[in-house]
């Protein structure tokens, strides 16, 4: 065993911890050394500390720098502030990266999809400055920063060097939004000059939606504003196979927080009947930020073998197999193949 | 193709709408601004980019620009005119401010979102 490191496991609300676990279960068979520190976070926690998140988890994830998350589900309305986007605000995790790449088995209309989405964490519509100007009449501040825009911008450029990506588009309506979403498209610009060995360019949101649905293969990397960022990486995930599938990072500059994209489905709570796999991917992802990239390719492997194979799948690909019979089919074809 | 010929109307009149305070957008490269009270109103919290950064934790990673919105609540019971002499009084004390947002309870519900 390599070096030992300590994450944090934030299992969340309703199938989220039988998620977990599953997860768990295959990511310590893959030969990595890792120390679970469990957190609480979610719905469960109101009664127990008044808040979707206390204290006590925010200091754990400060010191580990790292987390897993499981789901969790913001209530609507209720004036609970939600769990996912103070997260994002203390630490700062103004990177989210979303991949959606085509996974071999699941039969989809494309050959091919790979794009890996960097989405703003932190400004835009999710600033939470909304104000009831008259009674009739709501306003929402929509704020872009250069700082914050140039930052996201540096860091899909940075992400892309590092992976061998070949092209970055900016997503925007600066057409309409000529100061915010034009600000920045500036900053993007301006980034994009110290990567010329990247190709660069910028697509209108409505457009990008429309070729997305089109012609999917033609995009690489994309890099957006918030709001836009939150609905089209849920357009990708749905183009390469729905959000079960649909792995996710929040990266700061002093911690990263790897989470599925999905809801924790309270109704199939503790049936383990749900499919680990998004929360399973993001662990994956999880194990490359750590270094661990042997662990995460023979997770990938299992996983692909398993899926191809259809005979321990969960209900949503066709199968019958429980959460955590899928995730022991997985770990069982990682020890075959050892 | 229908033709409609008369358009929906509708209002959402409030019956009581009560000022309890101030959003004010404070321009500044000294770090987060530190208030007195200033007549009837005090500092509830500041925050930059949306994110609150005072009064509690603030990580040492936080982005923060020159833009803060700084919340004051009243502490009695205020008119417009407490407002306009508010507002005199901070610019009077130096600070640049770019907007400023009256906060109002409708029917005894706050019209306005908290910080993250």
């Amino acid at each position: 065993m390599g070096k030992q490191h300590v994450v944090t496991m934030l299992p969340g609300e309703g199938t989220g911890p039988e998620i977990c676990e599953a997860v768990r279960l295959v990511i310590d068979a893959s030969g990595v050394d890792i120390q679970w520190e469990y957190e609480d976070i979610g719905l469960d926690c109101l009664e127990k500390y008044g808040t979707l998140l206390p204290d006590k988890t925010i200091q754990n994830i400060a010191k580990n720098k790292v987390a897993l998350k499981g789901p969790t589900t913001t209530p609507i309305g209720t004036g609970h502030k939600s769990a996912n986007v103070t997260l994002r605000k203390v630490f700062d995790l103004y990177a989210n990266v979303r991949p959606a790449k085509l996974i071999p088995v699941l039969k989809r209309p494309w050959d091919k999809i790979d794009i890996i989405n960097f989405r703003e964490n932190t400004e835009d519509c999710y600033a939470a400055i909304e104000h009831m100007v008259s009674d009739e009449v709501a306003q929402c501040l929509k704020v872009i920063t250069w700082p914050g825009s140039y930052r996201i911008a540096d860091f899909a450029f940075k992400w892309a060097k590092a992976n061998g990506r070949k092209k970055i588009y900016c997503v925007h309506k600066a057409n309409i939004m000529k100061m915010t979403d034009g600000l920045f498209l500036d900053a993007f610009r301006e980034v994009a000059k110290k990567y010329p060995d990247i190709e660069s360019g910028d697509i209108i949101v409505d457009n990008c939606c429309m070729q997305l649905v089109r012609n999917p293969a033609q995009f690489d990397c994309l890099v957006l504003p918030n709001l836009y960022g939150d609905i089209l990486t849920d357009l990708c995930a749905g183009l390469v196979g729905g959000l079960g599938f649909a792995p996710g990072a929040n990266v700061g500059d002093g911690c990263a927080i790897f989470e599925a994209v999905h809801g924790s489905a309270p109704k199939y709570a503790g049936m383990k009947k749900v499919n680990p796999s998004a929360v399973l991917v993001s662990g994956i992802m999880m194990l490359r930020w750590l270094g661990e990239e042997a662990a995460a390719a023979r997770i990938e492997k299992a996983m692909f073998a398993v899926l191809d194979e259809r005979k321990h799948v969960t209900y949503d690909v066709g199968g019958t197999a429980k959460t955590d019979e899928y995730a022991q089919a997985i770990v069982d074809k990682m020890h075959a193949k050892a | 193709m229908p033709t409609f010929t008369e358009t929906a109307k509708a209002t959402k009149k409030k019956k009581d709408i009560k000022l309890v305070g101030v959003d004010m957008y404070i321009i500044t490269d000294k770090g987060i601004p530190k208030f007195d009270d200033i007549g009837p109103f005090k500092c509830e919290f500041i925050s930059n980019r949306g994110t609150k950064v005072w009064p509690g934790f603030v990580s040492p990673d936080l982005l923060q620009v020159n833009w803060y919105r700084c919340r004051f609540m009243a502490t009695k019971d205020v008119q417009d005119a407490d407002v306009n002499t508010f507002l005199d009084a901070l610019s009077k004390k130096g600070w640049w401010w770019s907007a400023a947002q009256k906060l109002w309870n409708y029917d005894g519900e706050a019209g306005f979102s908290k910080a993250y």
